[in-house]
C-alpha cells in the first residue's frame, strides 16, 4: 500500500528493544575515570510542592568510563546531556545519586574533582570578547595555578595546535563562530585536564576545522585523557568515541560501540524516487524491510527502509524496472532516534 | 597570589575596554564643585576639607558597589560564570580581585578633586597628617572592596543588580558620614553608625587634614579595617554558600 502524505511507521518493536539500558564493556584500562551512579536531577520552579513545574532533566543515570576512553553522549536537545555535564563539572548539584571523577565526589569533593577536569561549553559565549585569544588563555591559566612561565608556553602551543597562533593577538570579538569554538577548546585544556568534558564543540565549526577537531580529540585520546563528548553529530561520535550512550528524556537508553550506530544509520535508509509508476511503488513496498513509501509533493516517492539489505534489494529492483531518477541518503540522528526510541509524547 | 593578581589584570583590561566601570570617575567633578559651592559662599571654609573628602568617598564606593555587581552580571551574560566556578581557584577570590582593582582605581577620584578645587575654586586641600591620611585612604579601600563583596553574593542569586545597587548608595553615604559627620545624625542613628567602616573612615580622614594631633589612630584604623575584613569574611562566606545555593538550584548559568 502507498500512503499519502506524512506516513506514520510502525516502528514499535525497536523501542521495547531497548527498554532497559544496554552496556557494552569497553575493554580499556581498568581505572574508572567518570563514575555516575543512579543520578538524578530534577529542576523545579514556582511552587515547591508543585509538580506542574516538576521537570526531570536526569533520571537515574548510572554510566562507567574508563580512563582514556572517548566515551559520546548522544541525545536530542533537551535530552540531559548538558545536564549530566554540568553534575560532572561540578556546576550542578545532583538531586539525588552520586558521581566521581578518578574517585572523587563531584558534590563534595569538587576541590579535588576541579584541577582533574576541564570544560568546553557549545556555543559562541564563554569567553571575554574584549579580550585577545591569548589573554583569555593565559587568564584562564592563571585560575589554574599554572605558574607564569608555563602558562605562557601551554597558551602559545594551544594557539599553534588550534590554528590561532596567527590571530593570538585580536580581540576575541573579531573572531569566527568557528574560531570561537577552537578557542574555548584550548581554554579547556589550559589547566592541562586529564578528564575533559565537550558539550557540542564542533557546533559552528567548518568542515576543515571538525576534522583537525577530531584528529586533536585523537591526540588527546593518545595522551591517555579521557573525554565526554556530548554531540548531536552520530558520525563524528562514530568517528571518535569507543562507546557512545544514548541518552533520551534524562534517561540513559543504550551504551553501544559506534559501530552499533552505523548499523541503526544504514538500516534506516531512504531512497527518493522520481517517475515510478503505482504498479512499481505497490510492488517495492512488499520487499522485505521496507517500511513505508511517502509521495511527496513533488511527484517524488520516498521509500524508508528499516533492515539490513533492505536499500540494495529497493535499488536493485527500481533499476530492473526502469527507474533511473534515483538518490538514497541517511537519516539524521533525530529520525532515527525516532524509530529507535519511538516517538515522544508532545511535552505538557 | 598568582589567581588574584591574574583576576586584578583582568579587571584593569576589561575596565580600559568597557568604560562603565570608570563611568562614576566622570560625577567626581560635578560633586566637587556642588560642595564646594556650598561651603564657600554659606562662607565655612573651614569645611572645606569635608567638600572635598565626600566626593571621593562617594567614588570609591560607589565604584566597589557598581562593580560588585556587574561582575557577576557580565560574567553570567557572557556564560563565563560556569566555567570560572569549574577553576580551582575559589570564586570569591576572583570577585575580591576584581572589585579592589576597580576600587584602587577610584583613588584616581582624590587627584580629580585636587585639581578640580584647585582651577575652579582657587583652592588647595591640605593634609597635616599625610602618614594618617593615606593609611586611612588604605584601610578604606580594603574594606569598601569586603563590603562590595557582601553585594556580589546578593547578585549571584538576585539578577536585578542596579536595582541593589542605586537603593543601597546614599543610605550608607549618610550612615558613612561621608559629607555629614555622623555625630550630628540623630541619637537613634548613631549605634548604626558604628559598624559601618565608612564612618570610622571619613572621620579619620577629616582629622588628618587637620593641624590638631589626631587621636587613636590604630584603634580607628584598626576598627576600620577589622570592620572591612570582617566584612571580607562574611562575603567570602556568604558567596561560596549562594553560589553552592545556585549550583542545587540551577540557576548559576541563567543569564
Amino acid at each position: 500500500m502507498v500512503t499519502d502524505g506524512a506516513a506514520e511507521l510502525p516502528a514499535g518493536q525497536r523501542k521495547e528493544e531497548f527498554a532497559e539500558p544496554r552496556v557494552v564493556c569497553w575493554e580499556g584500562p581498568a581505572i574508572v575515570a567518570v563514575a555516575v551512579d543512579g543520578v538524578t536531577r530534577v529542576f523545579q520552579s514556582g511552587r515547591p510542592r508543585s509538580d506542574a513545574h516538576r521537570v526531570v532533566a536526569l533520571d537515574q543515570v548510572t554510566l562507567r568510563i574508563e580512563e582514556g576512553e572517548v566515551h559520546g553522549l548522544l541525545g536530542p536537545n533537551g535530552a540531559g546531556k548538558t545536564t549530566l555535564i554540568r553534575i560532572l563539572s561540578t556546576v550542578l548539584l545532583p538531586t539525588s545519586g552520586t558521581a566521581s571523577i578518578l574517585g572523587h565526589d563531584v558534590v563534595r569533593e569538587t576541590r579535588l574533582v576541579r584541577p582533574l577536569i576541564g570544560i568546553v561549553f557549545g556555543g559562541e559565549r564563554g569567553l571575554y570578547q574584549r579580550l585577545t585569544a591569548r589573554q583569555n588563555l593565559r587568564y584562564w591559566g592563571a585560575l589554574y595555578n599554572i605558574p607564569e612561565t608555563e602558562s605562557r608556553r601551554r597558551a602559545d602551543k594551544l594557539l599553534e595546535r588550534l590554528g590561532l597562533a596567527d590571530r593570538a593577538d585580536a580581540r576575541v570579538e573579531t573572531f569566527s563562530r568557528g574560531m570561537k569554538q577552537r578557542l574555548h577548546l584550548a581554554r579547556g585544556l589550559m589547566g592541562d585536564p586529564r578528564v575533559l568534558f565537550l558539550d557540542e564543540p564542533t557546533a559552528g565549526m567548518d568542515p576543515i576545522a571538525s576534522r583537525d577537531f577530531r584528529t586533536l580529540v585523537r591526540e588527546l585520546q593518545a595522551e591517555n585523557r579521557t573525554i565526554l563528548l556530548a554531540t548531536h553529530d552520530m558520525i563524528e561520535a562514530e568517528l571518535l568515541c569507543d562507546r557512545v550512550s544514548l541518552i533520551d528524556r534524562g534517561r540513559l537508553i543504550a551504551v553501544e560501540r559506534p559501530k552499533t550506530l552505523a548499523t541503526w544509520i544504514t538500516r534506516y535508509e531512504r531512497i527518493v524516487v522520481g517517475g515510478a509508476a503505482p504498479a512499481v511503488l505497490e510492488r517495492v513496498h512488499k520487499i522485505d524491510g521496507v517500511r513505508s513509501i511517502t509521495i511527496n509533493g513533488d511527484g517524488t516517492a520516498r521509500i524508508d527502509t528499516g533492515a539490513a539489505g533492505a536499500t540494495k534489494a529497493v535499488l536493485e529492483y527500481l533499476i530492473g524496472a526502469g527507474v533511473t531518477t534515483l538518490s538514497t541518503s541517511l537519516p539524521s540522528l533525530e529520525e532515527v532516534y525516532l524509530e529507535v526510541i519511538g516517538r515522544r509524547e508532545p511535552q505538557t | 597570589m598568582r589567581p588574584f593578581l591574574a583576576a586584578c589584570q583582568l579587571q584593569l583590561r576589561l575596565s580600559a575596554r568597557i568604560p562603565d566601570d570608570l563611568m562614576v570617575l566622570a560625577t567626581v567633578p560635578l560633586y566637587t564643585v556642588m560642595f564646594l559651592w556650598m561651603v564657600k559662599y554659606a562662607g565655612r571654609l573651614d569645611l572645606l576639607g569635608y567638600a572635598l573628602l565626600a566626593p571621593v568617598l562617594i567614588a570609591l564606593w560607589a565604584m566597589a558597589l557598581f562593580v560588585s555587581g556587574e561582575i557577576v552580571e557580565r560574567d553570567r551574560a557572557a556564560q563565563v560564570l560556569e566555567s570560572l566556578l569549574v577553576t580551582p581557584t575559589a570564586f570569591p577570590l576572583v570577585v575580591f580581585a576584581r572589585i579592589t582593582t576597580v576600587t584602587v582605581c577610584g583613588l584616581g577620584a582624590f587627584l580629580e578633586v585636587l585639581v578640580v578645587s584647585r582651577l575652579v575654586f582657587g583652592v588647595t586641600l591640605s593634609i597635616r597628617h599625610p602618614g594618617v591620611f593615606f593609611l586611612t585612604l588604605a584601610a578604606t579601600t580594603l574594606a569598601m572592596a569586603g563590603t562590595a563583596l557582601i553585594m556580589s553574593a546578593i547578585f549571584v542569586l538576585q539578577r536585578g543588580a542596579r536595582i541593589f545597587q542605586n537603593s543601597l548608595s546614599y543610605p550608607f553615604y549618610v550612615l558613612g558620614g561621608v559629607l555629614v559627620p555622623t555625630a550630628y545624625l540623630p541619637s537613634w542613628l548613631r549605634p548604626i553608625t558604628q559598624v559601618v567602616f565608612l564612618s570610622w573612615a571619613s572621620d579619620l580622614l577629616r582629622d588628618s587634614l587637620l593641624s590638631r594631633p589626631v587621636g587613636a589612630v590604630p584603634f580607628r584604623v584598626g576598627m576600620i579595617l577589622g570592620l572591612g575584613v570582617g566584612s571580607l569574611v562574611l562575603g567570602w562566606l556568604l558567596l561560596n554558600r549562594l553560589v553552592t545555593r545556585a549550583r542545587g538550584l540551577g540557576t548559576v548559568a541563567m543569564a
